[in-house]
């Protein structure tokens, strides 16, 4: 397109050669930039001099942080251990499901468009949804709790695994599976012995990876109503009490990296 | 004209890679440097651009005493000396052309050396250096598209764009499989015949050697052990220049041949 | 013993090792199971699925198409700059902060103190920054861009970071025999390796800064979030549906694009 708007400019070499060179479009990503950045300031009210004098207050705030205030330890503690079980169980029946879903996705392996074309709009929709949106709507249908948090991260590790993990099936060596059902064993069967261990690692792995993300995501959900971390976070910055919330982030980061090292272990195992 | 005379090296950790080098290379000579690996090949070649120091003797390159020279005066010495390397050190994230026309940044004006603009004209002999190693119609393909035979033909091309005195080669196809390696040779052999620039290239295979060089330097531990017309290279020869170990050294001139026809 | 005999025994036996793992995520399990119940789930809940379904199917077209402050094309622009600003935020911080982090630019413990920060800048989750933001800069748009920003740099930092320790330094030799000075150097052999990679880790945090400006209007910083939550807790659900399409069809352009440009800044 850009090509037709400027042509290509001929550059003649001294011994009469020819070479064709194309315009280059860094004017026009730099304008595109350009105007996007303006449009975007006005849109979001960005305004330089606010964020210069008030700035230091977003550092008062941290400074208050600091210390942390220890003897509120017990309470956080028991949030986290919700927040855990909230980002396990979602995590766990999500894979599980993603899995059954994955399969009927893979073209290979399903030869009927329809199915797999339906799957995989599926598993997009869902993973296009914010967390917190399907958390919302969770609460709707399952009430206040750490119920609906769980339906929240159980549908974002299905959309998230299911769909890296299709990605790999159809991407996954035939020959095997050809060979085994030539050999007389059915599609689902094939599909255990040559196929399934191919993607094992790779899926477990994935959902690994996943789930710690998840933690992450489970300490927000708090925030509309799914228990766990991110309610007390919520109740203590409205009341202004920085050093709680000092304890509350200082409890979760330890977590969250104790999680990541551990599960960066066995992933690195697994492949 | 380049000259050695007495030229010691020694490293800062004392070890001593050039001992008494003495050499007088012509404009237009087209000189192969051969040794084992650890003889002091390398440190020959980059003593003369000035990309190691040496720490005895004396060494002109046409007329300058390259010792003598400071800060800037090196970097307007080196423009006229080109060097290619063995793993090419290209940036392969960007185009043929962009990287020839690095060899003019020097050369440019300070809003142009920002913006990376470069002139019409550069831009035509940076096209015309890469007609000269035939890759003419990859100039505004990305480098990292390239196999390896060419992406060295564009280090050639970028040190061609320099127009420079002399080419330094250090160990040019040694990660090239034997056909390229040929084809890049022709490359070598041509600019030196067509444009009069001394070469100077360092390189593991002898019988390679022997057929594009003008003259063999042979290297052992730090010291010249052999310098003359290749004709006069013998078995002998290279039997006291690789000290025996010719032929663990190399694939045997046979097979690599072999390879080529 | 025959050798097949023998060969059988000595299969490799990691069973121990398996079931042990198998047993800890099970008791996992188990335990994650306590935390839920469905007591707060009666046929209210049913209903209001339904009817959630009924509104994205029958979504609030005035809403979704007209052009004026309130209706979802505004907002979801709003959303879109919100993500845009905040990532260029995020990068331009970024930069200097991965260049701090380069354990082949700087010293060990320069480079160890930087992760720490990233790290701990990475774990706390984005609303926390949110509702931060909104006591620095009030409620608005302006509080999900800096938040964006800096939940950006987490990421954004630690991928630079591998870029930059992945670089190729033998093409610095090589300009230094043409004759080039230090800055001639980053200019042509650092800036140009650099460019192609750290563009194509900003689009794709852009992609998903997209999710996480949508979810900021819960706080209260700007974009489509607090609409779509007003709407949810008024049980306005055509309304919802209308935000929804708008949101999703947005977040599936935007990641459609985001994909195109990262495959052509790959491949050149």
């Amino acid at each position: 397109m850009y090509d037709k708007i400027f042509p290509p400019k001929q550059v003649v070499l001294p011994n009469g050669k020819t070479v064709q060179e194309k315009r280059t479009r860094i004017p026009l990503i730099l304008l595109v930039l350009l105007v996007a950045t303006v449009l975007s300031v006005n849109l979001t009210d960005f305004n330089l001099r606010m964020l210069v004098t008030r700035i230091d207050q977003f550092f008062v705030i941290i400074g208050q942080m600091i210390p942390p205030k220890w003897s509120y330890f017990s309470p956080v503690w028991s949030a986290l251990l919700a927040t855990l079980q909230m980002s396990l169980l979602g995590s766990m029946i999500g894979a599980a499901l993603a899995l059954p879903f994955a399969v009927l996705s893979s073209s290979n392996i399903i030869r009927n468009r329809v199915v797999t074309a339906i799957f995989k709009t599926v598993l997009s929709l869902i993973r296009t949804l914010p967390t917190l949106v399907s958390a919302i709507i969770a609460k709707f249908i399952f009430g206040l709790g750490p119920t609906a948090g769980v339906a929240a991260i159980l549908l974002f590790t299905l959309s998230y695994v299911g769909k890296l993990l299709y990605e790999q099936i159809e991407n996954v060596d035939m020959g095997a599976f050809e060979a085994m059902e030539s050999a007389g064993m059915t599609r689902v069967q094939a599909f255990r012995y040559a196929i399934f261990p191919q993607v094992l690692p790779g899926f477990l792995s994935t959902s690994l990876f996943c789930f710690e993300g998840n933690v992450r995501y489970a300490a927000i959900l708090g925030y509309v109503g799914a228990g766990g971390i991110g309610l007390i976070i919520n109740e203590n910055i409205g009341w202004r009490d920085y050093p709680r919330v000092g304890m509350i982030i200082l409890a979760l980061v330890v977590t969250v990296y104790l999680i990541e090292t551990v599960s960066e272990h066995f992933r690195k195992k697994l492949i | 004209m380049i000259e050695f005379k007495n030229v010691d090296k020694t490293y800062a950790n004392g070890t001593s890679a050039l001992k008494n080098i003495n050499l007088a290379i012509e404009q237009g000579e087209f000189v192969a440097v051969i040794g084992l690996s650890g003889a002091g090949k390398s440190t020959l070649i980059r003593c003369i651009n000035r990309m190691h120091d040496i720490t005895g003797g004396q060494l002109h390159v046409d007329g300058v005493d390259v010792a003598k020279l400071r800060g800037s005066q090196i970097r307007r010495f080196r423009r006229r000396i080109g060097m290619i390397f063995q793993s090419f050190n290209l940036v392969t994230r960007t185009t043929v052309i962009k990287n020839v026309l690095v060899s003019f940044v020097p050369d440019l004006p300070l809003w142009r050396k920002w913006f990376g603009v470069f002139t019409r004209e550069q831009k035509i002999k940076a096209l015309e250096a890469l007609d000269k190693v035939g890759i003419l119609d990859k100039a505004f393909v990305r480098v990292d598209q390239l196999s390896g035979g060419q992406q060295q033909r564009v280090a050639l091309a970028r040190t061609l764009a320099q127009n420079p005195d002399i080419i330094l080669a250090d160990e040019p196809i040694a990660s090239l499989d034997p056909v390229t390696s040929r084809m890049v040779m022709d490359d070598f052999k041509r600019i030196n015949r067509d444009m009069n620039i001394s070469v100077i290239m360092n390189i593991h295979h002898v019988e390679v050697a022997l057929e594009y060089a003008d003259r063999i330097i042979g290297i052992r531990k730090g010291e010249v052990v052999f310098d003359g017309k290749s004709e006069r290279v013998t078995k002998e020869i290279l039997d006291d220049i690789y000290g025996g170990k010719i032929e663990e050294m190399n694939p045997s001139p046979e097979e690599f041949m072999a390879h080529v026809r | 013993m025959t050798t097949v005999e023998k060969q059988l025994l000595a299969s490799p036996r990691n069973y121990g090792y398996i079931l042990m793992v198998a047993l800890i995520v099970l008791f996992l399990f188990g335990w994650s199971l306590t935390a839920v119940s469905f007591q707060g789930m009666n046929e209210s809940g049913l209903k209001i699925a339904g009817n959630i379904l009924k509104g994205i199917v029958h979504p609030d077209l005035d809403l979704l198409l007209k052009v004026s402050k309130q209706s979802v094309l505004y907002l979801l622009a709003q959303t879109v700059a919100i993500a845009f600003l905040g990532t260029l935020v995020g990068a331009v911080l970024s930069v200097p902060l991965a260049f701090l982090a380069a354990s082949n630019i700087v010293p060990k413990p320069v480079s160890w103190l930087t992760r720490l920060l990233l790290i701990v800048i990475r774990t706390i989750p984005a609303l926390v920054y949110g509702l931060m933001f909104i006591r620095v800069a009030g409620q608005g748009p302006f509080a999900g861009v800096l938040t964006i920003g800096l939940t950006s740099i987490g990421m954004l930092a630690k991928l630079y970071v591998d870029a930059i320790e992945e670089l190729d330094t033998r093409v610095l030799e090589s300009m230094t025999s043409i004759g080039c000075t230090t800055f001639e150097k980053i200019r042509y052999g650092i800036f140009p390796q650099l460019l192609s990679v750290f563009l194509s880790v900003t689009i794709y945090r852009f992609d998903m800064n997209m999710r996480e400006a949508a979810i900021l209007g819960l706080v209260g910083a700007g974009g489509i979030g607090a609409p779509l939550t007003f709407a949810m807790n008024g049980y306005k659900w055509n309304q919802v549906g209308s935000i929804l399409i708008g949101l999703v069809v947005l977040i599936l352009i935007i990641e459609l694009l985001s994909n195109k440009l990262r495959a052509r800044l790959v491949k050149g």
